[in-house]
């Protein structure tokens, strides 16, 4: 008997024109068939699928390179990671170890570093609604805390007054950068409203500002918006150190860098657009030196970044459900995963990449989420090759976000594992219904007949 | 089941498909091509699956299976009647 041929399910795409953009981009044919010396297929067996899988040597490298950058061109420099982000304990831990402050935006945040014994005079505490135990906490534990309105200013004069003593707070501010401007946070500069509030806070003399808090956006990857921040805030502190006689101690740039993920509408891939941290700091360091201040008095500069560090080490390795043919001709591809481990669909476009060796024929498909809701769709239009049920899918850059806006809707919330070399670590289990359903309670008057 | 392609395509050693009527071009893998050109030679479906099994190394179910999806996206593209 003859030998038979390696048999590949039978494809046919009709070609179009204006599928690439003009810079020919690509397609991601290349199977991504093991992460970190690991078997993707070898991973999901023992772990199941959906698996979120962190890449923790990426993670360190991302981080050092961040730090790299900045701490070359300003000499008191410090990361704050942006525990919203992405606050799995490992996550939080590794990052401590790597020397990062914690930036928190509630309480329980709070609650997490402090968990991990995360020293309460390296938590920088933002976020619009901080209760006034919560203040007490912080203030008790020398957490550097920014303000973000007047009636948070005032809980925190009636700390002061609790404790009997001045407290040192920083003031959020915002400044027209972006369109839309971002006015949601703290006080505006522009309209006179950032002074204001620095005059206000001095004059309460329960207070004194030594701090200046400024987040310019989310996935700012338009380095000139951090130069005119830069800017911003050098005017500004001289401003207020010649009218108020303020001195800082630190100021802070928030969050906003991006990572190597594609937005939606954007016009080329996020390989060829994302600036380099290199590119960050020398657009914010140069312009921060040039403030009010002698070198060896420079601020300490804080810089919150989230997605720009967690994004890139985790991978999503999710199953091939179905595949079907929409009537419009396209063909759609079933997940197991859907939008509530993936809420970040909403503003990435991200690569569906194969785990086996699948061929180059790439088609145009619709990928939907496993969820039972027409919503649910991951993406409406990505090139993946032929798959069929069982196959695996990688999904790259996916550690933003999704984990910490996780929702559980109804399936249960997968396994999280960490590489680090050559190990494997379950950093989260895999829920089970009695974790989901542990508080809850039938009273027994709803069960008797 | 009757498969019949509805106008005069053209096909490469390669798999790449030209439709004389629409204008339109095509790319078939290698499975693609196979199935194809047991089309052109009328043969009815039912043979057609019996020829990808005893050409290539695959299941019944999956060969139907994906017989099936091809012969659906066929229809879809208008190459054979429905
Ligand atoms: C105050 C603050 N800092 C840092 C971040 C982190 O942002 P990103 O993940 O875009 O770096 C955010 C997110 O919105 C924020 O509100």
């Amino acid at each position: 008997m003859t030998e038979k041929k390696a048999y590949s399910k039978p494809t046919i795409i009709r070609h179009s024109v204006g599928v690439q953009n003009k810079f020919g981009r690509p397609p991601a044919t290349v199977p991504i068939n093991r992460l970190d010396g690991f078997e993707v297929s070898e991973l999901a067996e023992k772990y199941g699928s959906p698996l979120f899988v962190l890449s923790v040597k990426a993670l360190r490298d991302r981080y050092r390179d961040l730090k790299r950058a900045f701490s070359t061109r300003y000499p008191n420099f410090q990361i704050a990671y942006s525990y919203k982000t992405n606050y799995l304990k490992s996550v939080c831990s590794i990052l401590k170890q790597e020397g990062a402050w914690a930036e928190v935006v509630s309480g329980f945040e709070y609650d997490i570093a402090r968990n991990i014994e995360v020293p309460g005079n390296q938590i920088v505490f933002n976020g619009p609604y901080k209760s006034h135990e919560e203040l007490t906490r912080a203030f008790n534990d020398g957490a550097i805390v920014n303000l973000d309105n007047y009636d948070e200013m005032q809980v925190v004069e009636k700390v002061a007054s609790e404790l009997g003593k001045t407290l040192e707070v920083g003031i959020r501010i915002n400044m027209d950068l972006n369109d839309p401007p971002w006015h949601k946070f703290g006080f505006n500069v522009e309209a006179g409203h950032a002074f204001e509030a620095v005059k206000r806070a001095e004059a309460g003399g329960k207070l004194k500002v030594v701090g200046l808090h400024i987040h310019t956006g989310t996935y700012v990857d338009d380095v000139t918006i951090y130069s005119r921040a830069a800017q911003g805030l050098v005017n500004f502190y001289s401003y207020i150190q010649e009218q108020l006689g303020v001195k800082l101690k630190y100021w802070d740039l928030g969050g906003g860098y991006a990572s190597h993920n594609t937005l939606h509408g954007a016009y080329l891939p996020a390989e060829q657009t994302c600036p380099t941290f290199d590119q960050y700091a020398e657009a914010i360091c140069p312009i921060l030196m040039s403030g009010p201040f002698q070198a060896q008095d420079a601020p300490k500069l804080f810089i919150e970044p989230g997605r720009a560090i967690i994004d890139e080490p985790f991978s999503l390795i999710t199953s091939v459900v179905s595949q079907k043919r929409l009537p419009s001709g396209q063909r759609g591809v079933l997940l197991d995963s859907g939008m509530n481990i993936m809420s970040s669909v909403q503003w990435y476009r991200y690569n569906f990449q194969s785990a086996q060796d699948s061929g180059t024929m790439l088609e145009d498909t619709i990928v939907y989420g496993g969820l039972c809701m027409n919503i649910d769709v991951l993406q409406a239009s990505s090139s993946i090759p032929p798959v069929r049920r069982g196959d695996l899918l990688v999904i790259p850059h996916v550690g933003a976000y999704n984990i910490s806006q996780s929702w559980q809707f109804i399936y249960l919330r997968p396994a999280i594992i960490a590489i680090e070399d050559g190990e494997v670590y379950v950093i989260k289990k895999a829920e089970t219904r009695d974790y989901v359903q542990g508080f809850e309670d039938v009273p027994g008057k709803f069960i008797t007949n | 089941m009757e498969l019949q392609f509805k106008s005069e395509l053209t096909i490469s050693e390669s798999g790449f498909l030209f439709d004389h009527s629409t204008g339109l071009t095509y790319t078939l893998n290698s499975t693609g091509q196979f199935i194809f050109r047991k089309i052109q030679d009328k043969q009815n479906a039912m043979h057609i699956l019996n020829f990808v099994m005893q050409e290539f190394d695959v299941s019944e179910e999956t060969a139907h299976k994906d017989l099936d999806d091809f012969v659906r996206q066929l229809k879809e593209f208008d190459l054979v009647s429905r």
